[in-house]
């Protein structure tokens, strides 16, 4: 009976290494910036969703100047259309697949903007990389987004409260006080989602992104080996993934110096 | 009292919520002169600490006015000495308000040193070698000298708050306002933030102090007010309010708490 794996067709798929190297360095790539593109997306999002910023506020003032309880009024002087806009976006992002979403971009949006077909290293073709990372960081955006704002909310306001009186300024204590120990507290929440991110990128060789799924399908159209491809796939990306989180937890040991005795 | 300057006034000052339903503050009047070492005092939910917090506008006053430094800081936007309509900068004015609060506040994810740093220089532009001389002398005067490069964390209540004294002291604030600031502390350790406050006193620091240190309100205050159901009852020396309360309801709030 034959085995379920042929060492013979690891000799088979060897000719086609550059291909998986090209994969990786696409995954590798992509993952980057989608991250970036994600967290400033995120960041952007979750100071949305944290503002009170109410253009209408004038309306729940009554004629006494006091603020009005209760009604109409008081419901759409509250309104805050910063506050809308992010958690509309982020809610249907989490709540409709990626795969769909990537479509939406690629032929949705990239049908209509004309991309400069040209490529990067010799092998990456930014026509299908470009919608592919603003697709999955437009996506994962959404999710950090979510993860950050838990994370802001989850500092003490006594910190906030300390840091104004000593006469910080709103961005200051963002800065200075707030977001580092938000950070501390929401990285391993990070860190499972940029782990997720590395994963995820392998949807997107479903646009022609040649990250190291396509290198599967590459070696397998040309070999007729199936199994053994995507063993290599799986060892490539559990060789990528598996730093990522060891590395975040380290700077997760660093950062938590102020909480031993 | 006329031959002290008036360092901030507060009237009619107001705070309510729910369309006037509750009222935190209803209508306290009163001035604070330099060098005074005022004491608040009064049964819990009487508005003490929003008294003390709407201050420096951790609480935004819904009517009357407390005026600092010539300016109403109720007001979103003053007239300046040309007559210029100016917005209030909230953050200027804190800096000159050090405020110390219960549970300490200390940042946890920096050293004490970089506690007391972070506002000198970011926020008045000091130098950073200029602000840690600065600290270090403030950490050796309360006895923590030695503890500059240790997290809060490791710190004891009272050392904790020791530190945030000095930390609001480095801003070299016109007033310190004090907010009930040995109620978390184990009682052993009480003694020692009272010393540093009384020190602070005895330097001519003028302070707002919310607290229910009875002996320390006799002992350091010069002047004590008795709030109770967002009023302000009564006001006087040390001595006029313990020895000779004339509210009834002080009467009865002083042969609870002595």
């Amino acid at each position: 009976m034959d085995s379920f794996i042929k060492f013979s067709n690891f000799s088979k798929i060897l000719p086609y290494a550059q291909l998986f190297r090209q994969g990786m360095l696409v995954t590798i790539l992509l993952s980057l910036f989608t991250v970036a593109i994600g967290f400033c997306l995120a960041l952007i999002l979750a100071l949305m969703r944290l503002s009170n910023f109410r253009p209408l506020r004038f309306l729940g003032i009554d004629k006494n100047g006091h603020e009005r309880q209760g009604g109409f009024l008081e419901l759409v002087s509250r309104f805050n259309p910063l506050n809308f806009i992010a958690t509309a976006y982020v809610e249907i992002l989490r709540s409709t697949p990626v795969l769909v979403q990537i479509f939406i971009i690629y032929y949705g949006v990239f049908g209509l903007i004309e991309l400069p077909s040209f490529q990067v290293f010799g092998f990456i073709k930014f026509d299908r990389f470009f919608p592919g990372v603003v697709a999955l960081g437009m996506n994962s955006g959404a999710y950090l987004c979510e993860i950050i704002r838990s994370g802001v909310q989850s500092i003490d306001g006594g910190q906030t409260e300390a840091a104004r009186s000593l006469g910080l300024s709103q961005v200051q204590n963002l800065r200075y006080i707030i977001l580092p120990q938000a950070l501390k507290n929401i990285l391993p929440a990070i860190a499972n989602e940029f782990v997720v991110i590395i994963k995820e990128s392998a949807i997107t060789y479903t646009i022609g992104v040649q990250d190291i799924m396509s290198a599967v399908n590459a070696v397998k159209g040309a070999t007729f080996v199936i199994i053994e491809p995507l063993l290599v796939a799986t060892a490539i990306y559990f060789c990528l993934c598996f730093p990522t989180s060891k590395v975040i937890a380290y700077f997760e040991r660093r950062m938590s110096r102020g909480d031993k005795r | 009292m006329a031959t002290r300057d008036s360092l901030i006034q507060v009237t009619d000052l107001k705070k309510h919520y729910n369309m006037g339903a509750i009222k935190a503050l209803d209508g306290v009047t009163t001035n604070i002169y330099q060098g005074d070492v005022v004491v608040v005092i009064g049964p819990s939910g009487s508005g003490k600490s929003t008294f003390l917090r709407s201050l420096n506008l951790l609480e935004e006053p819904t009517g009357g006015s407390i005026m600092f430094d010539g300016i109403d800081i109720t007001k979103k936007k003053y007239k300046d000495a040309s007559g210029k309509t100016v917005k209030l900068d909230i953050d200027q004015l804190r800096q000159k308000m050090g405020m110390v609060f219960q549970h300490f506040n200390l940042f946890p994810h920096m050293t004490i040193l970089d506690n007391m740093v972070l506002a000198p220089v970011k926020v008045k532009g000091m130098s950073r070698a200029e602000a840690e001389k600065k600290a270090l002398a403030l950490l050796e005067r309360v006895g923590l000298g030695d503890r500059a490069s240790a997290y809060p964390i490791q710190l004891s209540g009272g050392q904790k708050q020791r530190v945030a004294i000095v930390r609001a002291l480095a801003m070299e604030p016109q007033v310190m306002l004090f907010d009930e600031p040995t109620s978390a502390l184990d009682p052993e350790m009480v003694g020692e933030v009272l010393d540093v406050m009384k020190e602070l006193a005895r330097e001519g620091m003028t302070m707002v102090c919310v607290t229910h240190e009875m002996g320390f309100a006799r002992e350091v205050g010069n002047r004590v007010l008795f709030m109770d159901q967002g009023k302000l009852l009564e006001e006087g020396t040390p001595e006029d309010i313990f020895e000779h309360p004339k509210n009834p309801r002080l009467q009865d709030f002083l042969s609870k708490v002595l």
